[in-house]
């Protein structure tokens, strides 16, 4: 077991990587809200969606957060009458991705909030580390 | 020699406030942990008052039972945390930010208190000469 500052500050680590690889995801749905298929009648990009799980870290001797996984989001696809585009099934509908603007948008507030929330935690235990330190300084 | 002590004392109280930021920092890291329940320390001053006696480790391999520091994170009761979301997390980024702002403030006193517990202890050493 390490000191339990060095944990506090790997775990609050361990957390600004899961939010981080949680905005990344929000911002591949965003970038892709509008990806159809490129044959007739095929599936759009499909609204990817990040879990969290919780596992013990032994040498820690706390619960970390870990990505348990990027799963698919099955939701139903929207169709659009486009008889044009290359995406088109033989009655002139596209199937367009299965991603909502303000469900992204939340989750991207979400996921910074906790972010900073995270990054507020690193940067008191920091203070706290310097505050031990400087016991040893300017004594006398 | 009875005033050491408190050097004792502030070291076991730092030791606490260590342990507590961890398990803060833990439950932040989980906020958004689905089932995941937010866990904290017992108060500083039921430490003090037992003083639990942990089984000693000779070999490496035995296991850690108390943990090193003999001060377990426990799953907080439904009645302390503020809000429980439909995922079953009972994690609350205000309360948590809420109790770091403790351990800071409690830190800050501790290591004020050692620096001028020494400061005295040295100007004691040395108008002795």
């Amino acid at each position: 077991m390490i000191d339990p500052l060095s944990a506090a500050s790997r775990l609050a680590a361990g957390g600004l990587e899961a939010q981080a690889t949680r905005l990344r995801v929000v911002s591949e749905n965003v970038a892709n809200s509008r990806s159809t298929g490129s044959t007739a009648g095929a599936d759009p990009y499909a609204r990817k969606t990040v879990t969290f799980a919780a596992a013990l870290d032994r040498e820690l001797g706390a619960a970390a957060v870990r990505i348990k996984q990027v799963g698919i989001d099955d939701a139903p696809f929207a169709v659009e009458h486009d008889p044009g585009n290359p995406a088109a099934d033989a009655d002139g509908y596209v199937k367009l991705p299965n991603v909502n603007m303000l469900i992204e948008l939340a989750d991207m507030r979400e996921a910074s909030r906790t972010y900073e929330a995270n990054l507020q935690m690193i940067k008191q235990t920091r203070s706290m580390v310097s505050m031990t330190i400087d016991l040893l300084r300017s004594q006398g | 020699m009875e005033p050491i002590h408190l050097f004792d004392l502030a070291s076991r109280q730092a030791r606490w406030a260590a342990v507590r930021q961890a398990t803060i920092a833990g439950n932040v890291a989980n906020a958004d942990t689905p089932g995941y329940q937010a866990r904290d320390i017992v108060p500083f001053s039921a430490v003090l008052q037992k003083t639990a006696l942990t089984l000693a480790r000779t070999e490496p391999g035995h296991l850690d039972v108390g943990g090193a520091s003999g001060i377990e994170a426990n799953r907080t009761s439904k009645a302390d945390n503020w809000d429980i979301t439909h995922s079953g997390n009972s994690v609350s980024l205000d309360q948590e930010l809420l109790k770091a702002g403790e351990v800071s403030r409690a830190y800050t006193l501790n290591t004020n208190i050692v620096r001028s517990f020494h400061k005295m202890l040295l100007s004691s050493v040395r108008s002795g000469t």
